[in-house]
């Protein structure tokens, strides 16, 4: 009996597998359905299919960390997830982090503190930098660095980086009261 | 771009089970961040993919004293690194768990899957192995316990036949008094992967247990060295004897990381520290 009931929802879901599913998402605040394939990743979803361009693809293996999104509350490399292995999540890219055309504290930082040159590696700094300070508003340097580890710059050089995530950490404990 | 496959989610074992056995190019996906770059160069080629991250059991984190330590399937590796049973229970296992990859995949990577990828130079096994685990089997025959060090054949080669899926891996409690440390040595202190791991152990009986990866096929126990140190006796002289014979039990190879000659030395360096380091007596 039970047997039987699996095998046709197998024969179901083998059929409709290499056809497109139906996802749907949080993404920035906003509810998100689509129809996608399989074997899209959430990188390509993010950019193609909703084109958020800010998320950046570079190496494509979860290296560099230029893709890192925020996925269920955690900074994630958005290029080796696929785009179905997120239904019903919650998502953040760099494009939810101004309100209303605003900076956020933390953009206000990266950009006095001359934390970017060519800028391509913000964005995955940026949400790398926000899945730490969401958890743990007051880090210390060995935390900040350990969670930016994951993030490469090939420009800029980390001190400033650095710099502009503590200016941030302390500006949003004294402003937000975080 | 990866190629196409069916995407299927199953909600029980059998499911899985049942499904991995019938499709012949059907991978399991759990933390991804192996099986992605495998799809991505085109290294396998997959029919279906089969996530189990909606599987119950493979969700288990769960200590119990006497019993010890259950990680499922779906555990993700900063759950170790964050926990402070881990942290308190099996030091050399938080240590490890720290080391691997970046902040990012360790968010997706799995405990688990670091142990089913089957890498020779994958950073848990040792500490896993100095803990005696077990890993949990569903298959289509049933279930079946393996320990650790029987569980890889070569590399990237395990024991699980078609249509089985690793459930979960269980440590026992090694009880009050147990020290251990991982110590791996590496090309960069950041992302990179270890030339050497080692994990040491020291039961509270004073018998120790030795864990080794990236010097031979697979991630292996030492357990002829560890007989030799346990016989004589845990001491300054046993470590030092220890560190000349390490190199009977290993077969390290020359690559992009490391020279086998370098892989020598830094195994016998890394043990002898590990062991002087849980007896008090800092190299």
């Amino acid at each position: 009996m039970d047997n039987e009931k699996d095998c046709s929802m197998y024969t179901e879901h083998i059929d409709s597998g290499k056809r497109k599913v139906t996802l749907s998402m949080t993404v920035n605040g906003r509810p998100v359905v689509r129809d996608v394939d399989p074997n899209m990743t959430l990188l390509h979803f993010l950019r193609d299919n909703l084109k958020l361009f800010g998320t950046k693809e570079a190496c494509g293996e979860g290296e560099c960390g230029a893709c890192t999104i925020i996925l269920n509350g955690k900074a994630v490399t958005s290029c080796i997830v696929l785009a179905v292995e997120a239904e019903g999540a919650q998502i953040t890219t760099v494009e939810g982090l101004s309100k209303n055309g605003k900076l956020s504290i933390l953009q206000e930082e990266f950009v006095s503190q001359d934390a970017l040159q060519c800028g391509f590696c913000t964005p995955g700094f940026l949400m790398s930098t926000r899945a730490l300070l969401d958890h743990n508003p007051n880090p210390t340097d060995e935390e900040i660095v350990e969670v930016l580890s994951g993030n490469l710059c090939r420009c800029t050089g980390y001190i400033p980086i650095l710099q502009a995530v503590k200016r941030t950490a302390e500006r949003e404990r004294k402003e937000l009261g975080r | 771009m990866i190629s196409r496959f069916a995407y299927f989610k199953p909600h029980n074992i059998n499911e899985a089970v049942q499904y991995l056995e019938k499709e012949e190019k059907s991978f399991v996906l759990a933390g991804g961040t192996d099986l992605m770059i495998l799809l991505r160069r085109n290294i396998i080629n997959a029919e279906h993919i089969v996530d189990i991250k909606g599987l119950p059991e493979t969700s288990e984190f769960s200590f119990v004293d006497g019993a010890g330590l259950t990680i499922g399937a779906s555990v993700v590796v900063n759950r170790i690194v964050d926990s402070e049973v881990v942290k308190a229970k099996y030091p050399a296992l938080n240590q490890a768990a720290a080391s691997l990859a970046s902040f990012q995949l360790r968010n997706r990577a799995t405990v688990v899957g670091n142990i089913c990828n089957a890498s020779p130079g994958a950073d848990l096994p040792p500490a896993l192995l100095v803990y005696d685990a077990v890993v949990n089997i569903a298959g289509p025959q049933g279930t079946r316990q393996v320990p650790l060090h029987e569980f890889f054949t070569g590399v990237k080669r395990t024991v699980l036949q078609r249509g089985e899926i690793v459930v979960s891996v269980h440590l026992p409690d090694p009880g009050e008094g147990d020290k251990s440390i991982y110590l791996r040595q590496a090309r960069l202190r950041g992302h990179d992967l270890a030339a050497v791991g080692v994990a040491s152990r020291v039961r509270p009986d004073g018998k120790v247990a030795i864990g080794i990866s990236a010097v031979a096929p697979t991630p292996k126990r030492l357990f002829a060295l560890e007989d030799m140190i346990n016989e004589r006796g845990l001491s300054q002289e046993t470590v030092e004897l220890a560190g000349q014979a390490i190199h009977e039990h290993i077969r390290p190879i020359t690559d992009v990381r490391s020279s086998a000659q370098y892989r020598l030395l830094t195994s016998s360096v890394l043990l002898k520290r590990g062991l002087l380091a849980l007896i008090g007596k800092e190299a």
